[in-house]
């Protein structure tokens, strides 16, 4: 055990731990990405281009992304 | 050629994961001593004050010693004699100067010397050495749990239960005690047995009861190693609560701003046996005008100020029969089992809460510091022990360098492991502190638990990333397809 960390607690500076999206807005955050993300993943859908690859793609993936753990932490799987 | 790109990139994550899993694993304490090893004669007790307090369903002994080193050499070690029995049940010690708060720094480890000898001992290392005829006042607090046992061991179902407890009247120790008493507090004056023994100055026999304690001397020198075995029934128509395993996990969420507890009890009643078939409808007779009995009908549970998401099963599902009192000042979980436990009875049971990790959680300057207790669970007048405890906490995927401290006494901690364990959307798993403890009671519940663990931003955003490739390659592999000319 490492009694120096009792002392660490004490005289660190109070700065507690926030998450970026606070608990009663994730699910919001969720499923808007998510929509985003589906309605982007449905635009590409329309027009399969090397263009629309990246300038759709690339959203879409991260607004699904971001969108699915927001949406895990917001039915209550906090990962 | 951009799939492998982006799959090459992925799998240089993994193994950057893999190869930084730099943990520091702190260590429990033993100490080895040779086969034939007898505790140095260099102290001796001026006197000693040994206090049995039996209020609770466990036995709780502290003993004020005043020791003086006889040697011509400074001291250090002072070693603390139990039966091979009693070392199985014995736990918590913790060591205090009684003169001065400000001396820290007692460490107390059991040592490994002989393991057929009867006699056993811990090892009490002061934190400054006694030089020679110098005194020092040691406050010196254990328990023992499984200690007491019902006489009757089987009741009627609304009958008073009687407990039985044998210890010695003498103080065990390893040095010769100059003076010495040992009180002995019960739950009530209720005491039908205890064994006398002659007395000694104007005292002609001793016990001397005094309302619901006893106290047996003060005796004059007594030489090291002497017992004087006692037993001492007496009322008490309370639950013995044990509690033979107690899981408890914490799991930390950065991205959730979450920390879920759930504690997995293997709960039994020590008591007295029914010896009679259990009658539903005396019992519920009884609830009207005798509500004293010794079966556990109902625990609360204080938990930290903000906590929610109470939940209450066993192993036929959700426990209607619970509340949860939750408000600016309190939470507060009342459990009713499904059934009134009598003794002789188990009820397995789970519940769980979240916290927001504001509570909990601090940033420091380079690492986290999670501050948790190490132990809640019911706190009832009774006291509540725990035979084996298996604190999990599960930290975000990708934490390393984790450390830990405890307040708990370090004699009780007997193990700790840091593994990896994947839940949800975890590609590594997450990095989980496994701390296992043994013979705990409820007087340590809120002993605090801290955490130190590294955890990058790039560890941070691994779940995300992860999703992110998946998906970009599923855009990749729906524009290959539909480039294929058929």
């Amino acid at each position: 055990m490492d009694s120096s960390l009792h002392e660490i607690w004490q005289t660190a500076p109070g700065s507690p731990f926030l998450p970026t999206v606070g608990k009663g807005s994730q699910f919001l955050v969720g499923f808007a990405l998510l929509l985003l993300g589906l309605s982007l993943t449905g635009a590409f859908a329309f027009n399969r281009s090397l263009v629309t690859l990246p300038a759709l793609g690339i959203p879409a993936s991260l607004a699904i992304a971001f969108g699915t753990v927001y949406m895990f932490c917001a039915v209550g799987v906090y990962v | 050629m951009k799939f492998t790109a982006i799959a090459g990139a992925c799998l240089s994550l993994l193994s950057s994961v893999a190869a930084d899993a730099n943990i520091t694993a702190p260590s429990s304490s033993k100490v080895a001593l040779p086969s034939t090893f007898k505790p140095p004669q260099v102290f001796k007790n001026a006197n000693l004050v040994h206090v049995v307090s039996l209020e609770k369903n466990f036995a709780k002994e502290s003993i004020n010693v005043l020791i003086e080193n006889v040697s011509p050499e400074p001291q250090d070690e002072y070693f603390l004699p139990f039966t091979s029995e009693q070392m199985e049940k014995v736990g918590g010690i913790e060591v205090k100067d009684r003169k001065s708060a400000d001396v820290v720094g007692f460490t107390v480890e059991a040592v490994e010397f002989d393991p057929l000898s009867d006699t056993q001992y811990y090892r009490i290392r002061l934190p400054a050495p006694l030089s020679p005829k110098s005194q020092q006042t040691l406050g010196i607090s254990f328990h023992y749990l499984r200690a007491l046992s019902p006489l009757p061991a089987a009741i009627e179902q609304a009958d008073k239960q009687y407990l039985l407890y044998a210890f010695s009247a003498y103080c065990p120790s390893a040095y010769p005690t100059l003076k010495q008493k040992t009180e002995v507090k019960l739950p009530s004056a209720d005491i039908p047995d205890y064994t006398t023994i002659a007395g000694s100055g104007d005292v002609k026999e001793f016990p001397v009861k005094q309302g619901s304690k006893l106290i047996y001397g003060p005796f004059p020198e007594v030489p090291a190693g002497a017992v004087s075995a006692i037993k001492v029934r007496f009322e008490s128509t309370k639950p013995v609560t044990h509690v033979s395993h107690l899981e408890r996990d914490i799991e930390v969420s950065h991205w959730g701003g979450n920390v879920a507890f759930e504690e997995r009890y293997t709960l039994f009643n020590h008591g007295a046996n029914l010896s009679a078939q259990f009658n539903r409808v005396k019992w519920a007779q009884s609830q009207y005008f005798n509500p004293q009995t010794y079966a556990l009908k109902e625990m609360k549970i204080p938990l930290r100020v903000g906590s929610k998401d109470a939940y209450f099963t066993d192993v036929i599902g959700n426990v209607s029969t619970s509340r949860f009192r939750s408000n600016k000042r309190e939470a507060v979980l009342e459990l009713k089992p499904r059934y009134p436990v009598f003794g002789g009875w188990k009820y397995p049971f789970t519940i769980g809460w979240n916290a927001d990790t504001k509570f909990f959680l601090k940033k420091s300057a380079s690492n986290y510091l999670l501050n948790v207790p190490l132990l809640e669970g019911p706190k009832q007048a009774e006291g509540v022990e725990y035979g084996q405890v298996q604190v999990r906490v599960l930290l975000p995927e990708g934490a390393d360098n984790v450390k830990f401290y405890t307040t708990a006494p370090e004699s009780s901690i007997t193990g700790h492991s840091v593994d990896l364990e994947r839940t949800y959307l975890d590609t590594v798993g997450r990095t989980v502190l496994t701390i296992k403890a043994r013979n705990l009671v409820d007087d340590f519940r809120d002993r605090e638990l801290i955490v130190s663990y590294d955890y990058s931003t790039m560890a941070g955003l691994r779940k995300p990333l992860i999703i992110f490739s998946s998906m970009i390659s599923i855009f990749v592999g729906i524009w290959a397809i539909s480039k294929v000319d058929l």
